[in-house]
Parts: structure tokens; C-alpha cells; sequence
């Protein structure tokens, strides 16, 4: 049972803060999530590929549409899976 | 067996990104000395040869851009600055010098290493202080993420130091894979589609039904239907939601919004705890892949060799094999359960009697012991990696002794 002594409030962090047009040349690990992602697309049937050219990519919310585009051709369960929850 | 071991039905891992102990913990020091922080006192000379002390200046955003480089080379000269020679002992010097080189601003390098004060944390800082803080985890590799979450998932990096492309050896199978074929359940919860999983090339492609995704554990921590083995990864990026929302990067990678972190790990922390039977029967780790270039003091000591050798031209050091037989930088983690006594720590090198060190090919290691017993196609390292859920008493705490997030 929740106590005064034991409750921490966490306060949630500011809208300022979300960037999408950050530049992702400055994450090392994004640029190389997105290699990664590529590779696996190469796998896809053509049919089942984005089209996007990786080497065109220069924003995180950019690279984050690439990797929803290929996650959802590898994984369509988890977007389908996820529409039920909303929808419940 | 305790009884916390004798209740226990899940293990949940969330591992986040690119933090240091000193970086994350080091202030905890202060509150009880067995935590292995800071002093105040460490220090890194800069360019111009002045000594910088490490000083609890970090913010949330905006202190470590651009990414501070932690690619094998780079963490080499954080490690030794240009003092290395087989068998050294780390100096831990040299991470305001690589700093420099990304700006070539000599105030900026110093920012290399501000450490948080426990008010800007009182998510990790309250569950460090309640449950079993270790003092000697460090991560597998002294490099940077996919090679070092690669141990977390499979015991091993297959000889990868960097984060190129790479399909793992079927010699070592992933502990999703050793758990499904035993006839357990396990899964890897990324955060939606737009973030996606690290673990793309080699489990996502062709096993997709490993997978799910943050909204789907919080539901299945509320139906009780968590599978044995969960590995969460926290929101890589700052993106739109499909219903237009923003999403804010939860990882902590520098540079998003350490406070977006907290509020992540809470609520990971509030999934199990609100469901009783859960909360009685799960053991949760928080742990980091590697510490991302920030400073830590402690040296990573030697381990068990891996079978592996990343030649000069993989390490990026001329001259210079890398045998995995060295350990990456320290980083925060921290087991939670009901079972653990308050303010557990669990020393590390510092305590040459009983100290045990860790490392992330301690995560298979522990899961494959607990819920497959005797299994003998494992890596060198992840054999040798000591296992964690020793630290389950037999007594439960009351609700009253445990944290309660409440999520602003």
C-alpha cells in the first residue's frame, strides 16, 4: 500500500525536448540502426521494399519513418497487434 | 533454493543505452559509502594540461552534442591514453582528451565528466537505493552498442567489436531460441515499429515471432500472460506515433532527454508492480549496453577470453588484437524484486574477498541456469559470467517498503 514515505513522483519530461529534425549524423547508434535496417530490407521481395535510399536519410524522425516501413513489412504482427489494443 | 528463488517465475531485462556508473550512480556514494561512485576528487587532464574534476553538473539534454564517441579506438583511448601495453591495467584518463577531438572545444570536453545529482534521478536513484545495486557491472566490450547488447542476447559478439552488420554462429544460440526449443517462453518487447529492434539482421528477419512491443507488455503484465524470459528496448528516436503523437526517445542516448528515461523505467517498474501475482514472482534488471564515452573511475578488469580475436583491422588500433579478454566501462545496474533486502550492494572488484564482477553475458547465463539448468553450448564468456538471482532472500518485503512511482 502506497505510503507518503514510499511514493516518488516522476514528472514527465518536457514536450521541448522532442527533436525529429535532429540531425542523425549526431547519433552513432541511429545511423547504424538504420544500416541494419537496410540490410534486412534487402532480404524483402521487391514488392515488399520501401524504395527509400537510406543515403537520403538526414533526420531521426526521417530515419524513424525508414525503420517503421521496413519493421512493419518484417513484423506486421506488431502493428496489427497494437491497432487491437488501441481499439480495446 | 530461497523462496524468493522458489517463487520466482520471470525474469524481465530492460536494457537502455550509453550511460556510465560514475555518470548515472556515482553521486550515491554519499548517501552509503559501499556504492562504489565518486569522491569528487577523480579527475582527467584536459588539452591544456589542467586537471578536471568530475563535478554533478549533468542535465537531462543539450551538455553531450555530438554523441561522445565510444567506438573500440576511441574507448582504447579513454581507457589507457596512449599508456597501453599488454596485461595494463586501465588508466581511466583519457575520456576528456577524446572528447576534445569531436569539437575541439576545450570546455565542452570537460562535460565528459559531469555526473547527475540524485534529485534530477529519482527514478534509478530510488530503485538503486531499494533494491541491489551492483558496483561491478561492466559491459562486454570496451565499444559501442550492437556488439556489446550482442552478449546480452547470445553470450557473446561472434568476434564483433563495432557495430557493422554481422549474422551471428548457430553455435551459440540466442536465449530466446534455447528457451522456445526447451519448451519455455520468451520474448524481445521494442517500443513500436518507428523504433524497431536492435536485434533486426539477426533474430527480427527471420523469427518474428519473438517479438512484441512495448503497448503489448504492459498488457501482458496486466493479463498475467509475460512470458518466462522479456527483454525490453526502450524508444530510439524522437518520432510521430501513428496517431500523430510525439513520441519522445526514451533510451537515454545521448543526446535525448535523460528525464524521458526515468519516466520510461517507471513505467516498466509499475507494469509488474501493479499486478500482485507478477510482482511476487519477477525478478527485473536495469542495466545499460555500454556507458556511451562518459567518464567512469573504475578500471574494467580482465575476463575469461571469448575464443574470438578482432584483428588490428577490426579493432581500429594498428597494431593492436583485441582477444576479449578485457571488459568495456562500468555501467549502472540494478535488480529488482520484492525478495531483495533493502539496499542491497553487491560489491564488485573493490572487494577482493567476495566481490563478483558482471557483465552482460551474465543476463543469458543467469536465465539459461534458472529455467534450463545444465546447458553446454554457451560461449567461454558467458560460462564464466557469474549469475545474479543468488541475491532473492526468503522474505518478501511489505508494500510499504517498496517504491511507488507516480507518473506525472
Amino acid at each position: 500500500m502506497p505510503t507518503p514515505d514510499n511514493v516518488v513522483y516522476v514528472p514527465k519530461p518536457s514536450p521541448a525536448s522532442f527533436d525529429k529534425n535532429r540531425p542523425l549524423a549526431r547519433n552513432l547508434l541511429l545511423q547504424a540502426h538504420v544500416q541494419h535496417i537496410h540490410e534486412a530490407e534487402s532480404h524483402l521481395p521487391p514488392e515488399r521494399q520501401s524504395g527509400i535510399d537510406p543515403g537520403s536519410i538526414r533526420t531521426e524522425g526521417e530515419a524513424a519513418d525508414y525503420i517503421r516501413r521496413v519493421t512493419y513489412a518484417l513484423h506486421p504482427e506488431g502493428a496489427r497487434r497494437e491497432r487491437v489494443r488501441r481499439a480495446t | 533454493m530461497s523462496a524468493g528463488l522458489d517463487n520466482l517465475r520471470h525474469v524481465v531485462v530492460l536494457m537502455m543505452e550509453n550511460r556510465s556508473f560514475d555518470h548515472m550512480l556515482g553521486c550515491l556514494t554519499a548517501d552509503d559509502s559501499r556504492i562504489v561512485g565518486l569522491s569528487g576528487n577523480e579527475s582527467n587532464l584536459d588539452t591544456q594540461n589542467e586537471p578536471v574534476k568530475v563535478q554533478p553538473l549533468a542535465q537531462f539534454q543539450g551538455q553531450l552534442d555530438p554523441d561522445p564517441d565510444h567506438h573500440f579506438p576511441s574507448v582504447h583511448q579513454q581507457l589507457f591514453n596512449g599508456q597501453y601495453a599488454p596485461g595494463a591495467v586501465p588508466t581511466m584518463d583519457g575520456f576528456v582528451l577524446n572528447y576534445y577531438q569531436q569539437q575541439k572545444d576545450v570546455n565542452h570536453s570537460h562535460k565528459i565528466m559531469y555526473y547527475f545529482t540524485k534529485d534530477k534521478l529519482p527514478v534509478l536513484s530510488t530503485l538503486a537505493r531499494s533494491f541491489a545495486v551492483f558496483n561491478g557491472w561492466f559491459a562486454s566490450i570496451p565499444g559501442p552498442t550492437i556488439c556489446n547488447r550482442a552478449f546480452a542476447h547470445y553470450g557473446t559478439s561472434f568476434g564483433q567489436v563495432s557495430m557493422d552488420v554481422f549474422y551471428y554462429s548457430k553455435e551459440y544460440l540466442s536465449i530466446y531460441e534455447r528457451m522456445v526449443k526447451n519448451g519455455h517462453t520468451a520474448k524481445l518487447y521494442y517500443f513500436d515499429q518507428s523504433s524497431s529492434t536492435m536485434e533486426v539482421v539477426n533474430l527480427l528477419q527471420d523469427q518474428p515471432q519473438l517479438f512484441g512491443t512495448y503497448p503489448q507488455f504492459l498488457d501482458d503484465c496486466k493479463q498475467g500472460t509475460l512470458p518466462e524470459y522479456s527483454f525490453i528496448e526502450p524508444n530510439y528516436s524522437d518520432h510521430e506515433g501513428d496517431d500523430g503523437g510525439e513520441q519522445l526517445a526514451s533510451d537515454q542516448h545521448p543526446d535525448h532527454d535523460v528525464q524521458a528515461g526515468e519516466y520510461f523505467i517507471a513505467s516498466i517498474y509499475n507494469a509488474i508492480h501493479q499486478n500482485p501475482d507478477l510482482w511476487k514472482s519477477t525478478a527485473l534488471l536495469i542495466v545499460y549496453d555500454e556507458h556511451g564515452g562518459i567518464h567512469d573511475h573504475v578500471p574494467p578488469p580482465a575476463c575469461t577470453p571469448d575464443g574470438f580475436v578482432a584483428n588490428p583491422q577490426a579493432t581500429g588500433v594498428p597494431g593492436l588484437s583485441f582477444a576479449f579478454d578485457r571488459l568495456g566501462v562500468r555501467v549502472p545496474a540494478i535488480l529488482v524484486s520484492p525478495w531483495i533486502p533493502k539496499a542491497t550492494v553487491v560489491t564488485g572488484p573493490e572487494d577482493k574477498v567476495n566481490g563478483r564482477t558482471f557483465e552482460h553475458a551474465s543476463i543469458p547465463g543467469t536465465v539459461t541456469s534458472h529455467f534450463l539448468g545444465n546447458y553446454d553450448a554457451r560461449s567461454p564468456r558467458e560460462k564464466a559470467a557469474p549469475a545474479f538471482l543468488d541475491l532473492l532472500s526468503d522474505q518478501m518485503r511489505p508494500e510499504t517498503d517498496v517504491p511507488v512511482f507516480n507518473l506525472g
